[in-house]
């Protein structure tokens, strides 16, 4: 049985995801009959998550804006050792990808996915990506309201939409629900979404359009500042409908929303959306308030417990231990309710990819959930797996297990809990292995005392320009890039992908394999040196500028 | 005869998609809409007109499309999805009620999405089998948003 409060299939979403399977089975088998040529199955078989990759295929699997039941987890650990390797990594956009699937297996893997209602719809090609959203939606205090049901509706509506699965290029959707933090990335997306609610106390969404990393990385603008949530499929069917019909289709490196919005401009862009959005408001497409209750029935609050903060097991151990009150500092974070711990089973211990988990992981990381959290996990866009509702008088047990499994790297957050694409590694567009730099940081940066002085740091990888590894908003970015055939790394800093998003600036000519962690010290030297108490790293940078990390970095040895 | 799937039938095609501007043009033709606004004081009555990917539908607003049997809707390739919005737009704003027929480099397997946004005739390439084509026309027996067939989403009939 999937966990009871997340969304649950009734026998049409069933029934859709079983279709789906049979329709891809025929696909399959007609392309490898030759009935469909390479470049028709190619788009087909992106619509479902198929990348063929310079080794193997890819199969990436939705999990809808990261919520995973402990069924769910096990299903995805026993394919990924029937199919697989006996691992999968999990990616920015909270999924899962399947690195050395057999083409021909990949209808029984979606059958079976679809015995815990999982499918990979839509986690590729030029159509409505996975929506994605907070990992800690629901169990936050300062949360305007749950993001959840606003991201499973959105989910339906994007599902097999007959209009937009054949876009200039490909649409993500991110939603924000709290003004503390954006945790996913929302102003990089082709929409993000802020719920918010008006002075009436109404819920709707400031909507912002354009956003997006690739080769042209830029921030959204705000094309809305309110929806109310009863228009919001109709508007956004009005921004897609526009983008369908006007995003340049001649050239892939254009073709996404942002550049039409930027050709337009804003204005423009808004008009021609409100143009259109005149003639779906108030249509059957307008969300009524039975369907918002329906959707919020399913993320109802778990059993809580009537529990006090602090108990003693916690504050005497962390009195006791400074490994684990490093732990809990950093990888635990504040629940809504009083006696309750929001943790973070980290994916990047040293050694392994970051995001990668491997199966016999993510069994033990199911069985935590079972234990500790309701049966339930989240995905991170950190690349990390969360356990939400964890009873503070059982961290301690918790944090023993998880350091036995290798999910108790206590480093969240830190220079070394890096974004990091699969790179030249595995995947076929890559200019540059990304998972090297990642291992090589990791090993020059294993002092945790210099690790928790440098602070916050967002450091991220991509192995290329399609910047599946988010290096334009890490604060520090490290880009693959070929040259003339030998891999080198571009490194810029800056970027930040919360509500104060930016893009990073390119530091200066690349660096060699061997070079990138020096570089990083000079860097996090110049930071230390400058740095005025409780100034996180993007602070620094932001008040002293570019030029003492470009000296510090380029400077010659004496 | 050259063959159409129309209503989900196989039948012959009698219409001419005329492609190239200095095509005769006959009361069976099929004419490009832009030369068809430019010139229609000079051709008489056809079959009807078709949009090109890019033409947009805006510039028919003023124009009873109903005189038409049919309006085409090319597919340069069939990765260019402008068509799908262009043939709800036909039916739904300017509800135009005769066929709308799928031109060019469309594929079977598009056939599902194709008829729910409004299109129900199509004139395959001809290397295409019509009888398999048919047999994709419907891969999925509910859909959760809303079409011409049906403008209620799933949470309106849930």
């Amino acid at each position: 049985m999937v966990h009871p409060t997340m969304y649950q299939y009734d026998a049409i979403d069933q029934q859709l995801v079983e279709e789906r399977v049979a329709q891809f089975r025929d696909q399959t088998r007609r392309y490898l009959n030759k009935e469909l040529s390479e470049q028709e199955f190619l788009p087909l078989r992106l619509q479902n998550g198929l990348y063929v990759q310079r080794y193997a295929p890819m199969l990436r699997i939705a999990i809808p804006y990261g919520m995973l039941s402990s069924t769910q987890l096990r299903k995805l650990a026993d394919i990924s050792c029937r199919y697989d390797r006996s691992y999968g990594h999990f990616s920015t956009r909270q999924n899962l990808q399947l690195n050395w699937p057999k083409l021909e297996d990949v209808p029984d893997i979606l059958a079976e996915l679809a015995e815990v209602q999982m499918h990979a719809v839509q986690t590729s090609g030029n159509c409505i990506r996975n929506t994605t959203t907070d990992q800690y939606a629901g169990v936050i205090s300062d949360e305007i309201v749950d993001p959840r049901p606003y991201c499973e509706l959105i989910r339906q509506w994007s599902t097999f939409h007959p209009e937009f699965a054949f876009l200039p290029r490909k649409f993500k959707i991110a939603v924000n629900a709290t003004e503390s933090a954006d945790r996913a990335a929302t102003q990089v997306h082709d929409i993000g979404l802020h719920i918010k609610k008006n002075e009436a106390g109404e819920v709707g969404f400031k909507v912002i359009v354009g956003g997006g990393l690739g080769r042209t990385p830029m921030v959204g603008v705000t094309i809305s500042e309110f929806i109310p949530r009863a228009d919001l499929l109709t508007y956004l069917d009005a921004i897609i409908r526009v983008y369908n019909q006007q995003g340049r289709r001649d050239n892939k490196y254009k073709a996404r929303i942002k550049i039409l919005v930027k050709a337009l401009g804003i204005e423009e862009f808004r008009s021609r959306v409100d143009a259109e959005w005149a003639h779906l408001r108030g249509k059957e497409s307008t969300v009524p308030m039975s369907e918002f209750e329906r959707l919020q029935g399913f993320f109802s609050e778990p059993s809580y417990e009537a529990l006090d903060n602090n108990p003693a097991s916690l504050t005497s151990k962390l009195a006791d231990s400074a490994g684990f009150a490093r732990w809990f500092e950093r990888n635990t974070f504040e629940h809504k309710k009083a006696g309750y711990r929001i943790v973070t089973l980290t994916l990047k211990k040293a050694g392994q990819a970051p995001g990668d988990a491997t199966a016999e992981q993510m069994h033990k990381a199911a069985d935590l959930a079972d234990k500790y959290s309701f049966g339930e996990l989240r995905v991170s866009h950190e690349q990390n797996l969360v356990l939400a509702d964890v009873r503070q008088e059982q961290l301690v047990d918790l944090w023993e297990a998880a350091k036995e499994a290798g999910f108790a790297t206590p480093t969240l957050g830190l220079l070394t809990d890096m974004i990091c694409c699969p790179g030249g590694d595995f995947c076929a567009l890559a200019n540059a292995k990304s998972i090297p730099i990642a291992a090589q940081i990791q090993e020059t940066f294993n002092d945790l005392d210099y690790l928790y002085d440098l602070g916050n740091i967002d450091l991220n990888i991509s192995g290329c320009m399609n910047a599946c590894g988010h290096h334009h908003v890490g604060n520090i970015g490290i880009l693959g890039v070929d040259k003339k055939g030998e891999e080198f790394y571009q490194i810029s800093i800056g970027g930040a992908s919360g509500h104060d998003a930016s893009i990073g600036k390119i530091l200066g000519p690349s660096f060699a394999q061997e070079e990138i962690s020096s570089v990083i010290q000079k860097l996090m030297n110049v930071y230390v040196e400058n740095r005025s108490e409780e100034e996180r790293f993007i602070d620094t940078y932001r008040r002293v500028g570019i030029t003492p990390f470009k000296e510090a970095a380029y400077a010659k040895a004496n | 005869m050259p063959k159409l799937i129309k209503n989900g039938e196989i039948i012959d095609n009698n219409n001419q998609w005329l492609q190239d501007a200095d095509q005769e043009v006959t009361a069976s033709s099929i004419v490009a809409a832009q030369k068809w606004l430019a010139e229609k004081d000079n051709i008489g009555h056809i079959a009807g007109i078709w949009l090109e990917a890019g033409d947009g539908v805006e510039f028919l607003n003023d124009v009873d499309l109903n005189q038409f049997e049919v309006i085409g809707v090319h597919f340069p390739a069939f990765t260019d999805g402008r068509g799908f919005s262009y043939a709800r737009l036909l039916r739904e704003r300017l509800n135009f009620k005769g066929d709308i027929r799928a031109l060019g480099n469309f594929i079977p397997d598009q056939l599902g999405y194709l008829l729910r946004v409004g299109f129900n005739s199509f004139q395959f390439n001809e290397d295409v089998d019509l009888e398999k084509a048919l047999a994709l026309h419907k891969p999925f027996s509910v859909a959760y948003q809303g079409d011409v067939a049906d403008p209620r989403p799933l949470f309106l009939r849930r």
